[in-house]
């Protein structure tokens, strides 16, 4: 056990800093503050993340047979770290990296592979990550949207809701129900240009044009793109979710805030004397290490080649409670931030909130997760 | 970055384990003492060497809290925690034990205190060494799962030994990473606790850890008790003031949580002395208040985390 990092890691943490500093465009303060689910820091991403391909960071992490560079798990994880808290440049294509494409290589046919993973490489397509409905979110086996293979095709209805990046997306990964078993899904890769597809986005208290309703009517998908064997789909899904859960370094996004935030208070005059403030600081700051290294067990076990378990679960978890303790921060020592414009044209200290926001919500529940480490992990029986 | 323990690390563990194994049981008279302490593992510990690993080259801090760890999983107590973690970085080589931590006044019941042959202290600016005369304490008696004593008169400072004021935040670092290994460890062993309990226990007809209030409570426990350890076990590896304080104050804001819940699902049994439950609780209920408690901590870690 030891806790430093190697010679090798530490280069490459400098080699993605100094990228970012050199690809990342002079307006990028100004693209950021659109969103993440913009167009324009979508159109930003796709430049970015091409760069960082032909760098070959996009998918170090990845299996060379596969494209990538057979990276160690660290290394993506790294990436990360260094990312997200400069407002993920690479757009919503982080996605592609951290779980649809390692369900892509596992679960995929070879054609399928050859066909999707490419543009992924190549950082030059957009996912959408169609699950949750409206009476099935946490309880994603509940859905209700149908696919009804007719000859060659699947014949989709029904409707998806809270979809990310619906809008920009090219690809959308959909689950769907097709059988009368409760884990009869299957899950097909849809172009989203579709007939019979129609996306309206709506508002909510995280950035204006994240959110979506993606409805389909009698949207036809190709046999060939249904992805692992029909009704079988909940075990790519389980697969996905496990490396979605520790997909997004939330505890680095959060520290970082939480030195702007220091920062402005300082600028103030507000955090020097005043042990309160200074109390919840630390509170936030101690929250965050421990999400981070709960979450480096999980990157640990892959590096090792473990299988995955319940502990990206307790990631999870402590994600939300440095998330809860940042935004209680804010909201207690500077709720201005969050109706104000940025601070001194800082986009970050906002952002940090409203993204995650719904972290306690997304990738399941923080319930489910206590459900997952209480039942798999502490071996405490179900209830009736 | 590795989360698995080295060949050394390991062996070293798996000698300890043995002696760990002869003293699992607590004695009667250990469960039913409120000054109890565990002479014949302090003996075993000592005669093993584990008690003077931090004086060996091979060895860092880390696998001295990993020592302080272990032991951590017994009902009983010893101190190892100062010896191991603290003094070695205060006092110089081949000094007494066991040593005690001076928290709060001087003529307040302190931890430790009637098996210690040296007491740390800040006092005016500077540490000292006070030597403990055992004619000179008194047991105290105390909720904590510590043997706690006082100071029939007050020492002679002046006949202590001063150890220089730049000790004094050497002093600090260490009593919180050495509180955090074992708050970390005592909180697991208490939520572990509690789960085997709850498994069993049947109520209204079922497993009472089949209901989910007690499920997801007891995961919230188990990652504050993950939480607490690991960054406890990353600041003996870092010798870095922002992570000792770090893990100082994570686990200080999580004992009250993890204490009332594995509480409530013990239900009665749990505050009976014959029960093991509190040895645990009380021990976090002891270490809780340490070093500033968790505000005082928190506070450490801004002055400390944003001092540029």
């Amino acid at each position: 056990m030891e806790f430093g990092w190697p010679e090798a890691q530490r280069k490459y943490r400098e080699r993605v800093r100094s990228i970012i500093d050199r690809d990342l465009p002079e307006d990028w303060p100004e693209i950021h503050r659109h969103g993440l689910a913009s167009p324009e820091q979508a159109k930003a991403g796709r430049v970015f993340a091409g760069k960082l391909a032909k760098e070959g960071l996009l998918v170090q992490h990845w299996p060379k047979e596969f494209g990538g560079g057979d990276g160690e798990p660290w290394e993506h994880f790294i990436l990360g770290e260094e990312m997200w808290p400069r407002g993920e440049p690479r757009g919503p294509q982080y996605m592609n990296v951290n779980w649809l494409g390692p369900a892509l290589m596992k679960y995929a046919s070879a054609e399928q592979r050859e066909r999707f993973l490419p543009p992924i490489i190549a950082g030059d397509v957009i996912w959408c990550q169609l699950f949750s409905e409206p009476s099935a979110g946490s309880d994603l086996a509940a859905m209700q949207t149908k696919s009804v293979r007719v000859g060659e095709e699947y014949v989709v209805n029904g409707m998806k809701v809270w979809t990310s990046y619906a809008r920009l997306a090219e690809w959308g990964f959909l689950l769907t129900r097709s059988g009368p078993a409760r884990r009869d899904i299957t899950i097909l890769l849809v172009d989203m240009k579709s007939p019979g597809i129609t996306i309206r986005p709506f508002p909510g208290i995280v950035e204006d044009g994240h959110l979506h309703e993606v409805y389909f009517d009698n949207v036809r998908v190709h046999v060939e793109n249904r992805l692992f064997e029909e009704n079988r789909g909940w075990e790519p899904v389980t697969y996905a979710l496990n490396y979605e859960r520790v997909g997004v370094q939330r505890y680095q996004i959060i520290h970082d805030a939480m030195h702007q935030a220091v920062k402005e208070l300082k600028r103030r005059g507000t955090f020097d004397n005043d042990p309160l403030v200074q109390r919840d600081a630390g509170i936030v700051l101690a929250k965050c290490e421990a999400s981070r290294l709960i979450s480096y067990e999980v990157v640990d076990q892959r590096a090792r080649n473990l299988p995955p378990s319940e502990d990206a679960s307790v990631a999870r978890m402590s994600a939300k409670e440095c998330i809860m303790a940042f935004n209680d921060f804010v909201s207690t020592w500077m709720p201005e931030v969050l109706s104000e414009e940025p601070i001194g044209g800082d986009w970050q200290l906002s952002w940090a909130h409203s993204f995650t926001i719904a972290s306690a919500i997304a990738a399941g529940a923080y319930e489910i997760q206590c459900d997952i480490v209480a039942t798999r992990q502490l071996g405490l029986p179900r209830g009736a | 970055m590795n989360f698995a323990l080295s060949s050394d690390q390991q062996a070293l563990l798996d000698g300890l384990a043995p002696i760990l194994a002869r003293h699992q049981e607590m004695p009667r008279e250990g469960r039913l003492s409120r000054h109890y302490y565990d002479h014949g593992l302090d003996q075993a510990l000592a005669d093993g060497g584990f008690l003077d690993i931090a004086s060996v080259e091979e060895f860092s801090p880390l696998e001295a809290a990993l020592v302080v760890d272990a032991i951590g999983t017994l009902p009983s107590v010893v101190e190892a925690a100062t010896t191991l973690l603290v003094a070695p970085k205060v006092l110089p080589s081949g000094f007494p034990r066991p040593v005690t931590l001076i928290s709060g006044p001087l003529h307040f019941p302190q931890r430790y205190l009637p098996v210690a042959k040296i007491a740390l202290y800040q006092f005016e600016g500077d540490l000292l060494a006070i030597e403990v005369d055992p004619d000179n304490v008194e047991l105290a008696d105390s909720i904590f799962a510590y043997p706690y004593g006082r100071f029939r008169q007050l020492p002679d400072l002046d006949k202590a030994t001063r150890l220089g004021p730049d000790k004094i935040p050497i002093l600090q670092q260490w009593w919180r990473v050495a509180l955090a290994v074992e708050a970390g460890r005592a909180m697991e062993q208490a939520v572990n606790f509690t789960v085997d309990y709850v498994r069993e226990r049947h109520l209204f007809g079922r497993a009472l850890g089949s209901f989910q209030t007690v499920q997801h409570r007891l995961a919230e426990g188990h990652q504050y008790a993950r939480g607490a350890r690991y960054l406890a076990l990353r600041a003996a590896w870092s010798s870095d003031p922002v992570d000792a304080a770090t893990a100082a104050t994570y686990a200080q804001i999580h004992i009250d949580q993890t204490r009332f819940d594995t509480h409530q699902f013990n239900g009665g049994m749990g505050i009976s002395n014959e029960h093991l439950l509190h040895f645990w609780t009380y021990r976090m209920r002891a270490l809780e208040s340490e070093m500033g408690g968790p505000g005082g901590n928190a506070v450490a870690v801004s002055r400390l985390a944003f001092a540029a």
